[in-house]
């Protein structure tokens, strides 16, 4: 539908364009051939020749192009030769007229819009692998897709401002990402992008504006219901609306970098977990960050600290609010309240001499590395936590030296890539958060013996057909497969991989930190977290029946009709004979 | 160790041997090739594709296509050496033996893709 609309704004416009040239060209090439044709040669044997039409054409198709090329059917007479010179003139200036058309065609920026829309909307239509639809290319949109890009997962990316989109085309993602410029809350922009395409996986609307999103969100929803969408939002109007509509996930990066802070300041087992879990830089498993008890300073009271404040509260940690514009009937009762910038003067005031830690979370990144200065020359001993707004300012953030690091933009994106990457990590950590900090502390402590120190890898399998063949088999055959047999190693039976299974989903339904005994089933969804040279033994696993019966009961079968044969008589036999032997 | 896989890599192995005991030589040449040991050597290959059904597994598939191959060559070699042999002389003449000796290092090639397809799937299984 909107390919064919494409194509005929294309033809229509190269047809108005190129429309006066061609007739131009018609005009001189057929006055020329025919003139060339009626003009007298040479007089051979008393009669005057004339050039044949197919000669004339032959002849006016190299002239009138400049190719000159030398050959002439026959010697000119003095008519013809005047007529050539005629020709030449004529059609060298039709031809530099329609050339000329043709690169002012192709410049024509309408016309290039039309190419490019038709280009991206084969791309698309033509792509098999499932992708993701990525609605802005801003900090979330390219680091949601650098990530996305690491998993080997296909995006198609939309967003209205061109400089976006050429920065889309430097980048040198592993897997193909075709990129559009234009209003991602058009329908037409949505439906070519591949909204109903079938191997679409989920849209995700990160525009900087809540009102695009939920435009966006709105239309995807209309276009295609079964279509899964994640949508950025920091209005709370907006956030209701969306939550109202069925398969829409509303991001709220506000929320999510107060989630973080909190973390921080109270579960810093669970902070860490997670950062190592999302390959956060320079985390190690099983070192926390140390953070001092007591009440925190928050500098800035917008939309993120209103959320800061809240979620901190609402753990029993004590809160200090430095903000010029900040109203004191707001922040509830109790609350220290300094109505100012947050510089040395006002730091004093909020008493940072005993204050366990300051968070910097305005949404200017001048205004929070001087706050980060002046905390350094006051008290060097508290916790810094700092929010970076633009991904630009990161060298400078990494000098100030401050104790953490939150950057909503990288917070936010992650988020997105754990929901359309594995599901299940997300909800393992609000698992985890939801129980004593030494269950948390248990499960890193396994995954270290696990991983050890390098980096996590977590992928999903599904017992499935596609995914674990044999396991499906080896299920629907009536067999029963325990977890902990799985994951053993067929190089040194019994002994199992170093892996870990974090969660099983069964039926819409997650089991958390599943026991080495727990039996599976078809159509399962299975969590690892291992090293990336695990995954190779367990895919053999997955899909050779023999190594996985081998994994399960230790007993290498026979694999052709002979032998299994042979083995069955023998197991026969042996059964027969039993009985007998012990006879008397 | 798998008493199996023993007679299997036994007859792979012997066959991929026998393949090369026949070709060996001057091609031409009908003194330097033995018909015996080219009827051995089907035999031995249908003895290893029969060993080979039943199993289900990709290295098992890809085993059996590569003996089948083989043995399709191999026959068709013999074939060739009886249209060619002359009745009175008792030996294919230089083209005839040309032919054959082709054709059976066609089979020659399928034998060591099967070889190499079984020491790779050893080797890389570890165990």
């Amino acid at each position: 539908m909107t390919q064919t609309s494409d194509i005929d704004r294309v033809a229509m416009i190269v047809l108005r364009y190129m429309r006066r040239p061609l007739f131009a060209l018609l005009l001189v090439y057929s006055v020329g051939i025919v003139g060339m044709a009626l003009m007298p040669g040479q007089v051979v044997d008393g009669e005057t020749t004339y050039m044949n039409l197919f000669h004339a054409f032959y002849f006016f198709t190299y002239t009138a192009t400049t190719t000159g090329f030398g050959e002439l059917p026959d010697g000119f007479s003095n008519e013809q030769r005047l007529w050539t010179i005629f020709c030449l003139y004529t059609g060298v200036i039709a031809w530099f007229y329609a050339l000329g058309s043709l690169i002012g065609l192709v410049q024509n920026p309408h016309f290039t819009q039309a190419m490019d829309r038709f280009r991206f909307a084969r791309k698309v239509e033509g792509n098999v692998e499932p992708f993701i639809i990525l609605c802005g290319f801003g900090d979330t949109g390219s680091l949601l897709a650098r990530g996305l890009s690491d998993h080997q997962k296909r995006a198609v990316i939309l967003d209205s401002d061109p400089e976006r989109i050429k920065a889309l085309g430097v980048r040198d993602y592993s897997v193909s990402m075709p990129g559009l410029c234009a209003d991602a809350s058009a329908p037409r922009h949505l439906l070519a992008a591949g909204v109903e395409h079938p191997a679409c996986l989920a849209l995700a609307a990160l525009t900087n504006d809540d009102d695009v999103n939920l435009k966006i969100a709105v239309m995807a929803r209309h276009l295609n219901p079964r279509l899964r969408v994640i949508c950025r939002s920091t209005s709370a109007r907006h956030e209701a609306n969306l939550r109202a509509l069925e398969n829409v996930t509303v991001v709220d990066p506000f929320e999510i970098f107060a989630q973080l802070v909190y973390w921080a300041i109270a579960r810093p087992e669970l902070h860490n977990l997670n950062a190592w879990f999302v390959g956060a830089r320079g985390v190690k498993l099983g070192v926390p960050v140390k953070v001092p008890r007591g009440d925190w300073i928050l500098c800035g009271y917008g939309r993120m600290g209103h959320w800061i404040q809240r979620c901190l509260l609402a753990h029993g940690v004590g809160v200090r609010i430095i903000d010029p514009g900040v109203d004191s009937s707001v922040a509830g009762d109790g609350t220290v309240i300094v109505q100012a910038h947050a510089d040395h003067a006002s730091l004093v005031t909020a008493g940072i001499d005993d204050a366990a830690g300051v968070v910097a979370a305005t949404d200017r990144d001048s205004d929070n590395l001087s706050t980060l200065l002046s905390v350094m020359a006051l008290n060097p001993d508290t916790f810094r936590i700092v929010r970076q707004n633009s991904h630009e300012n990161q060298v400078a953030f990494d000098a100030a030296r401050a104790d953490l690091v939150l950057q909503h933009s990288l917070t936010t994106a992650r988020r997105i890539l754990k929901l359309l990457v594995s599901p299940l990590i997300q909800e393992l950590i609000e698992w985890l958060e939801e129980r004593e900090p030494a269950q948390t502390e248990a499960l890193v402590a396994r995954l270290q013996g696990v991983v050890g120190t390098e980096s996590p890898h977590l992928w999903s399998v599904r017992l499935v057909a596609d995914e674990a063949p044999a396991v499906v088999d080896y299920l629907d055959a009536g067999g029963g497969v325990a977890l902990g047999a799985l994951c053993r190693d067929a190089r040194a039976f019994p002994e199992g991989l170093p892996c870990e299974v974090l969660a099983v989903r069964r039926a819409g339904q997650s089991i958390m930190l599943p026991e080495k005994t727990f039996p599976l089933d078809v159509g399962d969804e299975l969590l690892f977290c291992s090293m990336h040279r695990v995954e190779p033994l367990l895919q053999a696993t997955f899909h050779n029946l023999y190594t996985l019966r081998y994994v399960l009961t230790g007993v290498d079968e026979s694999r052709g009709y002979l032998f299994a044969w042979l083995e069955e008589r023998l197991r026969r036999r042996r059964a027969g004979h039993k009985p007998n032997g012990r006879r008397p | 160790m798998n008493f199996e896989r023993v007679v299997f890599g036994f007859f792979i192995i012997l066959t991929l041997s026998l393949n090369v005991a026949f070709v060996a030589g001057g091609g031409d040449r009908a003194e330097h090739h033995n018909v015996w040991i080219l009827t051995l050597a089907i035999i031995v290959n249908l003895v290893a594709i029969g060993l080979k059904l039943g199993d289900r597994s990709q290295t098992g598939a890809l085993l059996l296509a590569s003996g089948l191959v083989a043995c399709f060559l191999l026959i068709t070699a013999r074939i060739v050496w009886i249209v060619v042999e002359p009745a009175d002389v008792g030996r294919p003449g230089p083209e005839g033996m040309a032919d054959i000796v082709s054709i059976a290092t066609g089979a020659l090639i399928a034998n060591i893709v099967a070889t190499v397809i079984l020491v790779g799937d050893t080797l890389l299984s570890r165990r």
